[in-house]
C-alpha cells in the first residue's frame, strides 16, 4: 500500500520503455542498436534451450513411446505380416520365373517343329524303379489331350499319354521299361528303336537305342530324334530324344545297341507340352539344338548355355568321329535345302496373314491368341535361315506379356495355350478352329478353315 | 465307425503325399508311405481288419492316377501283408512293420516279374529291393508313430472304455 506511487511510477516507466522498444523496432529495423541485443539474447537462450532439451529429450521420448505403444505393436505385427507375404511372393515369383523359362523353351521347341502343343504341368509322379515311371499332368480331354499323344519339354521328348481323364492325364515316361519309340539318327535315314531302361540304366535315366541296320555307323555323340509313328500317333516325328553315350557292339549281332542320355532331365520334369497336332511335314533334324562347338575350352561354354553344358558333361567324347558326322550333317543340309522351295512357295505366308486378319475380325474369342497367327506365320519357319536357328526359336516364343501370364497358374495357362498353338503351327493350321479335336487325318481338319467344331474344347485349344 | 473313418483319411493322406510330394522330391529313393501306413494300421487293428485295410489301400494305390501297371498288384500284396501284420501286431507291432517294410518291395517286384513286366531282371530286382527296403526302414518308425498316435487317440475318444487312463492307473 505504501508503495503505490512507486509502483505506479515503475509501471508507467516500464510501459513507456516497452512502447519505445515497440516503436523503435517497428519503425526502423535498420537501427544498429536492436540487432546486437537480439543476437546476444538468441545465443544465450539458445544454449540454455539446448541443454534443457538434452535433459528432457529422453523423458519426452519415453512418454511418447509409452503413449504410442499399442499402435507400434500393431505396426510391428503388420510389418511382420507384410514381410512374410512379400517374402512368399518373392519366392513364388522366383519359382514362376523358372517355370516361365521352361515354358518359353518348350514353346520355342514346339515352334521349331511346328507342333501344336497344349502346355501342362506335372502334378504327381509315380516311379517304381524298373517297374513303371509315370507322371500326372494337369491337362485332360477338356483341353484336347487324347490317348497316345506325344509329350515334350523344352529339351526333348518326354513320353506319351497313356490315359487321358477329363482334367488330368497320365504320361508314361520314356524311361519306363515298357515304353518304346521309333527313332532316327540325326542327319541320316538310319532308324532304330528307343526303349526305356528303368533300373537297368543304373539310375542314370539312360535309354537304350537299338539300330536296326547293324552295318550303319553308330558313334558316340550322335544325336537321336523321334522317327514318328503312322499318322503321328503316338509319336510325332522330329522331336529330339537324346545323345548317344555308349555303343555296345557285339560282332555278329543283327542289331546294334547303344545307350543314349535323353535331353530331358527326367528327375525334374515340371512344365511339359502335349502335342495335339503333328506338323504337316517331318521337321527332320531342325528341332535339335545347335551342335556344341568342339572347342578346346569347354569351361567357357559352361556358363553360357546350360543345355550345351549338359551335353559337355554328359559326353566328353562328343567329337569322336567328327568327319563322319559332318558329312552326315552336310547331307542333311542339302536335303533340307532341296525341301525349302516347296516350303516357301506353298501356302504359309499368304494364308497365315489371312487367318490373322480373320482372327482380328472376331475379337470375342481368346484375346491372348487373337493376333498371334499373323505375327507367328512368318516367324515360325525353322528351315528358312539355317544359321540363325536359335533366333527363330526366340521369335516363335510368345510375346513377353503373354509369357508373363503363362507362368501364372491355370488362367495363365489358357493364354499360353493360345500363344503356343498360334505360334507352334506357324502357318496354315494357325487359324483353324477346333484343331483340338484330333481327326485321324490331321490334314482334313487343316483344310477347312471355318469348320465349326462339334464340341469345342476349352479356349486354349482354339488357335484363332 | 470313427476308427474306420480315421483309417480311410490316413490312407488318403498317405496316397496323396506319396505321389505328389515324396516321389517328386526323392525320386527313386522315396519310401513307400502307403505301404507303411497300411501295415501300421493293420498292426493296431487285428488280422481281419488288417486284410480289409490292406486290400482297400492297395486297390486305391493301384488306381491312383499316374498308374501304368496291372490293376490289383498292390491290392494283393497289401492284403496279404495287412493280414500278416494284424496277426503278429499284438506282440511286437514295430517289428512286424519293419519286416513288412522289408519284404513288400520284393513281393511287388516278384508279382511284376511273374506278370511279365519288361525290364524286371534278377539284378534289377535285387538292387531295387535293397534300396526300397532301406528307404522303407528309415521311414517306418515315423509313420508308425504318426499312425499309432492318431488311431489311439481316436479309440480313446470315441471308444467303449469308460475308465480313463489315469484312473485306470490308480485303481
Amino acid at each position: 500500500m505504501r508503495d503505490t506511487r512507486r509502483a505506479r511510477l515503475a509501471l508507467g516507466l516500464l510501459v513507456a520503455a516497452a512502447l519505445i522498444l515497440i516503436t523503435v523496432d517497428h519503425r526502423s529495423a535498420a537501427l544498429p542498436v536492436i540487432g546486437p541485443i537480439r543476437s546476444a539474447a538468441a545465443s544465450f537462450f539458445g544454449k540454455v534451450e539446448n541443454v534443457s532439451a538434452g535433459i528432457t529429450g529422453p523423458i519426452t521420448g519415453f512418454v511418447g513411446m509409452v503413449k504410442a505403444a499399442p499402435g507400434a505393436e500393431r505396426a510391428v505385427a503388420d510389418l511382420r505380416k507384410e514381410n512374410a507375404r512379400l517374402r512368399g511372393e518373392l519366392s513364388a515369383q522366383r519359382v514362376d520365373q523358372g517355370r516361365m523359362g521352361k515354358l518359353d523353351k518348350m514353346l520355342g521347341l514346339a515352334g521349331l517343329g511346328r507342333y501344336r502343343v497344349v502346355p501342362a504341368q506335372v502334378v504327381a509322379r509315380r516311379s517304381v524303379p524298373g517297374f513303371e515311371d509315370a507322371v500326372e499332368i494337369d491337362a485332360g480331354t477338356v483341353d484336347g489331350v487324347r490317348q497316345d499323344m506325344s509329350v515334350l519339354t523344352g529339351e526333348g521328348l518326354v513320353g506319351r499319354v497313356v490315359q487321358a481323364g477329363p482334367d488330368t492325364s497320365t504320361v508314361a515316361l520314356l524311361t519306363d521299361p515298357a515304353l518304346s519309340a521309333g527313332a532316327r539318327l540325326e542327319g541320316s535315314n538310319e532308324i532304330g528303336v528307343v526303349s526305356g531302361l528303368g533300373e537297368e540304366g543304373g539310375g542314370e535315366n539312360l535309354v537304350r537305342f537299338r539300330l536296326l541296320d547293324s552295318s550303319a555307323p553308330l558313334a558316340v555323340g550322335r544325336r537321336i530324334v523321334s522317327f514318328g509313328s503312322q499318322q503321328s500317333k503316338p509319336y510325332v516325328p522330329g522331336v529330339p530324344i537324346g545323345i548317344i553315350e555308349r555303343v555296345e557292339s557285339v560282332p555278329g549281332e543283327l542289331i546294334k545297341t547303344a545307350y543314349a542320355r535323353p535331353f530331358t532331365d527326367f528327375s525334374a520334369i515340371d512344365v511339359v507340352g502335349v502335342i495335339v497336332q503333328a506338323p504337316k511335314r517331318d521337321p527332320r533334324d531342325s528341332v535339335l539344338p545347335p551342335v556344341p562347338r568342339p572347342a578346346p575350352t569347354p569351361m567357357r561354354a559352361r556358363g553360357r548355355d546350360q543345355r550345351q553344358n549338359e551335353w559337355w558333361l554328359g559326353s566328353p567324347r562328343v567329337e569322336a568321329g567328327p568327319g563322319d558326322r559332318r558329312d552326315a550333317r552336310e547331307r542333311g543340309d542339302a536335303r533340307r535345302r532341296a525341301d525349302e522351295p516347296r516350303d516357301q512357295t506353298g501356302e504359309p505366308a499368304t494364308e497365315g496373314r489371312e487367318t490373322g486378319g480373320e482372327a482380328r475380325v472376331r475379337p470375342g474369342r481368346a484375346a491372348g491368341g487373337a493376333e498371334m497367327p499373323g505375327r507367328a506365320a512368318p516367324a515360325a519357319r525353322p528351315a528358312e535361315e539355317r544359321p540363325g536357328r536359335r533366333p527363330v526359336a526366340h521369335a516363335a516364343a510368345p510375346a513377353p506379356e503373354t509369357r508373363g501370364a503363362a507362368a501364372r497358374g491355370a488362367s495363365g495357362r489358357a493364354a499360353a495355350g493360345n500363344a503356343a498353338t498360334g505360334h507352334a503351327t506357324g502357318h496354315a493350321a494357325a487359324g483353324h478352329a477346333g484343331a483340338g479335336r484330333i481327326a485321324p487325318d490331321s490334314r482334313a481338319v487343316a483344310a477347312r478353315p471355318d469348320a465349326p467344331p462339334a464340341h469345342r474344347p476349352r479356349e486354349r485349344d482354339g488357335g484363332n | 465307425m470313427l476308427r474306420n473313418l480315421t483309417a480311410g483319411l490316413l490312407l488318403l493322406l498317405a496316397l496323396v503325399l506319396q505321389v505328389s510330394l515324396l516321389n517328386r522330391l526323392l525320386g527313386s529313393f522315396a519310401p513307400d508311405v502307403v505301404l507303411l501306413t497300411v501295415v501300421a494300421l493293420a498292426a493296431t487293428r487285428g488280422p481281419a481288419a488288417g486284410a480289409v485295410i490292406g486290400f482297400c489301400g492297395g486297390l486305391a494305390y493301384d488306381m491312383l492316377p499316374p498308374a501304368n501297371h496291372t490293376l490289383g498288384q498292390y491290392a494283393l500284396v497289401m492284403c496279404a501283408l495287412g493280414y500278416l501284420a494284424g496277426r503278429a501286431g499284438e506282440r511286437a507291432p514295430l517289428v512286424i512293420v519293419a519286416v513288412c517294410a522289408v519284404i513288400a518291395p520284393g513281393l511287388v517286384e516278384g508279382i511284376g516279374a511273374l506278370l511279365g513286366s519288361p525290364g524286371l531282371t534278377w539284378p534289377v530286382i535285387r538292387t531295387v529291393w535293397l534300396r526300397s527296403a532301406v528307404c522303407n526302414l528309415v521311414a517306418a518308425p515315423a509313420v508308425f508313430w504318426v499312425v499309432n498316435a492318431l488311431s489311439r487317440q481316436r479309440r480313446r475318444g470315441g471308444g467303449n472304455e469308460l475308465v480313463t487312463s489315469w484312473r485306470r492307473g490308480t485303481a
